[in-house]
């Protein structure tokens, strides 16, 4: 794999708050998926990435070029940022062009870009509409766009599918991967593991600044499956479906809530015992009427994997 | 090395004349331009009042066109609109980027951060300019309607518009460089416009120097008189060549600190 984007021992400090630490990396064509839960530092080192703000030690390299005052690296670079901001006074067709305009382009190829991405994100019809008139799913669409309009060899996407609801999230995704078909470098942050999924194979973990795991999301998956996870299942007759899964040996603990209706249950494998959970219901005949997880979210997992 | 140089300083215009036509756009569609537009036709308003007093009144005292002109419009825009629009204009060129968090889509561009600054600055000043130029002949019309064929008087409108033109450019570098340093600009801000400004250029000696006004005011192409002239009063004005020389300056400086700072800073955008 040649590496597109190089980062040697980059670190980020905003005064004593650690931002990043010593992150040593290669990233190749393709989508990378940047994961970690919220304050791990992703923003900051994709802003890191972007030229936005500089190190404090260590270096970036973009297409073997270095960042640091570098503008005319910028026309390689599409960035979309985590910030639901816009210049909202003007129409998306406006907001494209203009930042189109930027970029040195002249007037008529400025068009036929922005017409061209407009397309692409499926805002045609939309775009002589006010920005502060769109819905999310199409700002998020938007801010797409004028990443991608440029052309640019490699798009970081900060966040791009936060706060869309499904359908809004599948338009994006096929966006991410249609770019990505073009053979470009992408570097997606998400803190929801399955957001990434969606996206690549290749994800870079990231907590508290420092780069805990890089390689194939089987890998992290397989991880993130051995972390013992909590499931709160509220039934009438919790006794009985304690009896019925403590014969299974990826079931850890089993302890009774103090509602006399609550069992949590502590697995090694999540998977396992959901699939164990549903056949319960329906053969047995098992009356539920809740199911939660406790900790079902990556800071969980990331506490559980950096050994806290 | 001295074509990477040309090519580096080709680059550079070109891309401040792009930001300057984007930031141009932006405050053309922007709701801060309508009010402002509005409000730099305050004056008009009052020259307005001013004209319906000298037709109607039975006065035989009535303000005369150009004396009004030159000793309440002027000193209407010169100590107030200017100091207005040049604040708001002024500090929104880096602060608005950042309150709006729309910064990153500006500095990841292929422009240099000091091309950002000046390049709005340039269209932020051009645009209250307008305004003003607009209000400015607008109140003279108003004021000298029975007299508009006179060319000497344009002259002097010229003259008043190059001050106030002159008091747009400085002021707006001066906020440029607040806006890209302080967070509550605004504030800070008026508290020079209508503290520092207004106060310092009545002080006797050297001390009305530290004031952009006290060299504006250099320029005032009549001698003040009348009721108001303890307004416009130059206690030891500067010499022409000098005030302008010291407004370049100010303004060169001012600019200066304000894409240092931009380049500099790491503006944090979060709530």
């Amino acid at each position: 794999m040649s590496a597109v984007i190089e980062t040697r021992k980059l670190s980020k400090w905003y005064g004593n708050v650690l931002g990043l630490s010593d992150v040593t990396l290669e990233i190749g064509p393709g989508i990378s998926g940047l994961l970690g839960p919220n304050g791990a530092g992703k923003s900051t080192f994709l802003k890191l990435l972007t030229g936005q703000i500089k190190p404090s030690l260590g270096s970036v390299t973009i297409l073997g070029e270095k960042i640091k005052n570098n503008y005319a690296i910028f026309s390689k670079i599409g960035f979309c940022p985590e910030h639901d901001s816009f210049y909202e006074e003007i129409t998306g067709w406006e907001f494209l062009t203009q930042l189109l305009s930027l970029h040195g382009f002249a007037a008529s190829e400025v068009k036929i870009r922005a017409e061209k991405t407009l397309e692409v994100v499926e805002l045609s019809r939309d775009k002589d509409r006010l920005v502060r008139a769109y819905s999310r799913g199409m700002r998020q669409r938007l801010k797409f766009a004028q990443a991608i309009a440029h052309d640019p060899e490699i798009l970081v996407l900060d966040e791009p599918l936060a706060g869309l609801d499904p359908l809004g999230k599948r338009k994006v995704i096929r966006l991410i991967k249609e770019f990505k078909s073009q053979g470009k470098t992408i570097i997606v942050s998400s803190h929801v593991l399955p957001e990434i999924e969606a996206l690549t194979k290749t994800i870079i973990l990231i907590h508290q600044g420092k780069i805990f795991a890089t390689g194939d999301i089987h890998y992290i998956r397989d991880l993130i499956e051995s972390h013992p996870h909590l499931v709160s299942v509220k039934c009438a007759e919790p006794r009985r479906l304690a009896s019925m899964l403590l014969t299974e040996d990826y079931i850890r603990s089993i302890n009774f809530g103090p509602d006399s209706k609550t069992l949590v249950v502590e697995t090694k494998n999540r998977d396992k015992f959901f699939s164990l959970l549903l056949s319960l219901i329906v053969e047995s005949r098992i009356d539920i009427e809740e199911i939660t997880s406790p900790d079902d979210n990556l800071q969980a997992v990331f506490d559980y994997l950096v050994g806290k | 090395m001295k074509s990477v140089t040309k090519q580096g300083r080709r680059h550079f215009l070109s891309s401040l004349v792009r930001v300057c036509s984007f930031a141009f756009f932006l405050s053309r569609k922007s709701k801060r331009t309508k009010f402002f537009l509005l409000f730099s036709f305050l004056p008009a308003a009052v020259a307005l009042i001013i004209r319906f007093h000298q037709v109607f009144s039975e006065e035989k005292r009535a303000l005369e066109g150009t004396y009004a002109f030159s000793n309440i419009i002027m000193l209407f825009y010169l100590q107030f609109i200017i100091l207005v629009l040049a604040l708001f204009f002024g500090t929104s060129v880096c602060s608005e980027e950042v309150e709006g968090k729309t910064l990153p889509y500006l500095i990841t561009r292929p422009i240099p951060k000091s091309a950002v600054v000046i390049g709005k600055y340039a269209a932020y000043t051009a645009v209250p300019i307008g305004m003003v130029a607009l209000g400015l002949f607008l109140s003279f019309a108003i004021l000298n309607i029975d007299r508009l064929l006179s060319i000497p008087l344009y002259k002097i409108c010229f003259q008043y518009l190059g001050v106030l033109t002159l008091g747009l450019i400085s002021y707006s570098a001066f906020f440029t460089f607040l806006g890209s340093f302080l967070k509550r600009s605004i504030f800070v801000g008026l508290l020079f416009s209508f503290g520092w400004e207004n106060v310092i250029q009545y002080f006797p000696g050297s001390t009305q120097r530290f004031a952009i006004v006290h060299y504006l005011k250099s320029f005032l192409p009549s001698s003040p008189s009348g009721r108001f002239s303890f307004l416009t009063f130059r206690l030891e004005p500067t010499r022409p060549e000098i005030a302008l020389l010291a407004l370049g300056l100010m303004t060169a400086v001012f600019l200066g600190l304000a894409c240092l700072l931009f380049s500099l800073k790491e503006y944090n955008l979060e709530d």
